[in-house]
């Protein structure tokens, strides 16, 4: 349990719904946007997972998606542009007791914030990444996104994108992620099920969610077109350990949409976050303290 | 006999130079000698050019100052590659290699004739006595303790113990190289005693450490369990420290994949309740901005060290600069305030550091220390520290009341707000780079960021009467009056000295707060000053245009400013006080030479 340097109420709640992790915020997103369904999904997977609000940190960058942490109970980081992923592995570290969740979108994760994203994969601290994937840029009023495909015509590509689109799926799996998941809010069942199964991975997890923009997506990329479209992985009988095909299933981004889990690494590689605990423990014993830090400068022949 | 003594050494890497630098000022500082080495290296990676100088005195000494009484060459083309950073002068003795096939007069050194020439077969003495031309810094060492009676046992127990692990022949060969080294003095004494006096402090042994390893302890001392950075010249070695420490702390260091994620890994680890801190230099300063206004907007503490480099872009990554003043106080966008420190010295990095994380903790705000390459690469004796006289501040916690109905941002008489952190019950709040209301909710009301903006700047109001914060030397009543900060302020320091040596009625102004303005501070000091200097290392005299946007100086304050990596001279600055009271003697203007831009 976290230390609690303030008095503590006593929790008189043992079981949680998904109630008790939605704040009274009104969210600002156009009625029928698919974060809806997102926000609704992490709130069901929290109450399974039964962490009091106060243990979770929810950071996210900006963009449509990134408002999510404020319309939860938890304790909220809606940060800068691109920057959620180091803000929330900071958090992790500082304080390994913590739940930490981050939100973020195509252009927040992908593009100002790619850079980012290989190095938390590979550091594997224990976070969860959901990306709130529509292709394009919505706060800014329908942008050409990292995701749109070539040929896509937005206000920032009048005459049709001339480059080829990020596959987020791919991104990660090359990077050596343990858990890589597509859901979106058109199967809230399944959606649910993978951020929480997400959640309870001992490592970096990574949940690519197809959440339409009603406002400036696509018609082929709405709820509706999901509905028809997405094929669950578990009917096609794809075993989600096999890491040869999930990279072949990864490949069908963009022209096939399949949810469900597409990878978990059977095995999963120790965390970082094992790695500072077990440093800090064995080092501990050789710390002087505090105030005689200085004397390691005596000068010796 | 000698009160201070200032020996540069040059020559190729892998000649030792370092290492007979090392051993030298080991010995002194053991002895209670107070001393300053500074190292300089071409930019070559390994190889290259390699020089250090050491200032050795019985007295304090507060900066490597300028002429070399002694200069010792290995070789004379890498010797020369530091130009003003080891002048020569006729008052120099030159030690140096004679396989060079130079001859005493003829020394490569345009305008100077140096009186005392000593022509050493230092290579051929390390082969001879250690079997190995490896020693030739051991025969450096011997020669210098012998002509200057610095530490001969001290150094001859380091050798010993340096060697020990290969064995008795090796230790006995480096033994002999040293004791050659001393036999060529007393074979060739000096005309005129040169050796250094009895410590003036009866012989107490000082610390000994640079400006990065001092400041990295400062951090653990004051409670730092996070560090997120990124490897960049000069502030590395603070990152190095902290990683070698830092765990047995409970605490962690991240290298992150750059300057923008080192930073957000420490925005982070403050929302979650830790005292973090980062360090860089310009370029990843440039880089960071946009994490300081975060910090600032959602007041989160944190500590960025920038060890000044010169600039802008890469500049030069190994010399010292004081030109980040201007984006410490002002980068980020919006209307945003945070406080800047600079220490003056190893010795004071040690208190800045402490006080950086007094400041970010109370305030809940980014704090800048501004390091300089000087201070953070130079080894330094310094005083044992007190550290009991330093007091930790911790970030003002909610109480149990305040939880009941929390808000983040509430608006208080002081402009500070309880702070929470996740894991604490009732304090959940969403940390935002948005505006926000005193709950944390996300707002776009004028008046609401107006009243947050009132109170994100006045709470700092209190900081600008830490009078602590600023030390004032000499005659407090005297019309001439001198402001330095830095690594330059210990220039300054000697220039007051030698001023009132000579009878001239100076005071010296030291700020290790520089922004914001503390005004008042500037005010009474000028109060009765008619002509007034600011000494600083950079072209736009950074500090001194910051003053001068705050404070109506008296017109005849100017400033007295050089680029990085032009050594201030603290007799440069003699001459400009002597100008001033000649100035003040005749009524006149002052000379223009005063104000290099």
């Amino acid at each position: 349990m976290p230390t609690l340097e303030a008095p503590a109420k006593p929790i008189s709640l043992t079981k949680f719904m998904a109630g008790d992790f939605k704040s009274d915020l009104k969210p600002i997103w156009c009625p029928g946007c698919g974060d809806f369904g997102v926000v609704t999904a992490i709130t069901r997977a929290l109450a399974n997972i039964a962490r009091p609000p106060h243990e979770i940190a929810f950071v996210s960058g900006i963009g449509c998606s990134s408002r999510i942490p404020g319309y939860t109970t938890a304790y909220g980081f809606n940060t800068v542009h691109g920057r959620s992923l180091p803000i929330a592995q900071g958090i992790k570290l500082a304080n390994p007791e913590l739940l930490v969740l981050v939100a973020s979108g195509d252009g927040d994760g992908f593009s100002i914030g790619g850079g980012h994203v290989a190095h938390a994969v590979r550091r594997n601290i224990d976070i969860t990444y959901i990306v709130m994937d529509n292709q394009i840029y919505g706060l800014t009023k329908g942008q050409l996104s990292p995701t749109s495909t070539r040929g896509r015509k937005t206000v920032t590509s009048s005459f049709g994108s001339l480059e080829d689109p990020v596959n987020p799926l791919l991104y990660v799996m090359g990077y050596g992620a343990s858990y890589v998941a597509q859901g979106t809010p058109a199967d809230m069942v399944g959606l649910a099920k993978i951020i929480e199964e997400g959640i309870r991975f001992p490592g970096f997890a990574f949940i690519n969610v197809q959440s339409p923009c009603v406002t400036y997506g696509q018609e082929d990329q709405q709820l509706k077109a999901h509905k028809t479209n997405m094929q669950s992985l578990e009917s096609i009988g794809h075993d989600p350990s096999d890491r040869a095909k999930a990279t072949e299933l990864a490949r069908a981004y963009g022209t096939k949409l399949y949810t469900g889990v597409l990878y978990r690494n059977p095995n999963p590689p120790s965390t970082y976050g094992q790695g500072v605990t077990e440093r800090q423990e064995a080092l501990q014993k050789s710390a002087v303290p505090r105030h005689e830090m200085l004397n390691r400068f005596k000068p010796t022949n | 006999m000698s009160e201070d003594l200032i020996i540069g050494i040059a020559g190729s890497g892998g000649d030792g130079v370092i290492s007979a630098g090392e051993s030298l000022i080991t010995a002194a500082a053991l002895e209670g000698y107070h001393c300053v080495m500074t190292k300089s290296f071409g930019s070559q990676i390994r190889g290259g050019e390699a020089s250090c100088r050491l200032r050795l005195a019985t007295r304090p000494v507060l900066n490597p100052n300028g002429p070399l009484d002694v200069a010792v060459a290995l070789n004379w083309e890498d010797f020369r590659r530091f130009g003003s950073e080891l002048p020569v002068e006729a008052a120099t003795i030159v030690i140096y290699e004679s396989n060079t096939g130079v001859a005493p007069g003829q020394l490569p050194l345009p305008g100077v004739k140096p009186a005392v020439v000593f022509s050493v077969p230092i290579t051929a003495m390390a082969a001879e006595h250690a079997g190995t031309d490896k020693a030739k810094n051991i025969v450096i060492a011997g020669l210098l303790a012998g002509w200057f009676g610095i530490g001969r046992e001290s150094m001859l127990a380091g050798i010993r113990k340096k060697f020990a692990k290969k064995g008795a022949t090796v230790v006995e060969g480096n033994v002999r190289a040293f004791q050659a080294g001393l036999d060529f003095t007393v074979a060739n004494p000096l005309k005129e005693d040169r050796k250094l006096s009895a410590p003036k402090s009866g012989g107490q042994t000082k610390l000994l450490t640079d400006g990065n390893d001092m400041c990295a302890a400062a951090a653990i001392f004051a409670g730092c369990t996070f560090f997120g950075g990124y490897p960049i010249t000069p502030s590395t070695e603070i990152m190095q420290f902290l990683d070698r420490e830092i765990w047995k702390y409970g605490g962690t260091v991240l290298q992150a994949e750059d300057e923008i994620a080192g930073i957000g890994a420490v925005v982070g680890a403050s929302f979650a309740g830790k005292k973090a801190m980062t360090a860089t230099s310009g370029p990843g300063m440039s880089l960071k901005t946009e994490m300081l206004g975060l910090a600032s907007l959602a007041e989160l503490p944190l500590v960025c060290v920038n060890v000044q480099r010169g600039g802008p872009s890469t500049g030069m990554p190994t010399k010292a600069e004081q030109s980040d003043l201007f984006q410490a106080a002002f980068s980020a966008h919006g209307d945003c305030l945070r406080p800047v420190l600079a220490p003056t010295s190893v010795a004071d990095i040690f208190g800045v550091t402490v006080e950086a994380f007094n400041l970010a903790e109370y305030y809940q705000t980014p704090v800048i220390v501004l390091s300089d390459q000087e201070i953070a690469q130079r080894k330094e004796t310094v005083d044992p520290i007190d550290t009991s006289k330093f007091q930790i501040i911790e970030r003002r916690r909610p109480t149990g009341q305040e939880l009941t109905n929390y808000s983040r941002f509430k608006l208080t008489e002081s402009g500070i707000s309880p702070i929470s952190h996740p894991g604490m019950v009732g304090g959940n709040y969403l940390a935002a780079g948005i505006e926000h209301n005193e709950q944390g909710r996300p707002t776009a009301s004028g008046e609401m960021h107006a009243r947050m903006n009132e109170k994100r700047f006045s709470k700092f109001n209190p900081l600008k009467n830490r009078r602590d914060l600023f030390t004032i030397e000499g005659d407090p009543d005297a019309p001439i009056g001198m402001v330095s900060w830095g690594s330059v302020a210990g220039v300054a320091q000697e220039a007051l000295r030698l001023a009132q040596a000579e009878g001239l009625q100076v005071k010296l102004l030291v700020p290790r707060l520089l922004y914001p303005v503390a005004e008042t501070v500037y005010q009474d000091f000028f109060a009765s000053v008619q002509r007034g200097l600011f000494i600083e290392q950079s072209y736009q005299a950074q500090l001194y245009r910051i003053v001068r946007m705050h404070v109506d100086l008296p017109a005849q304050v100017k400033s007295f400013a050089k680029s990085g990596s032009n050594p201030i001279l603290p007799s440069e600055v003699l001459d400009r006080l002597r100008e001033m009271v000649v100035s003040i003697q005749g009524n006149q203007q002052p000379q223009p030479e005063a104000v290099e831009n």
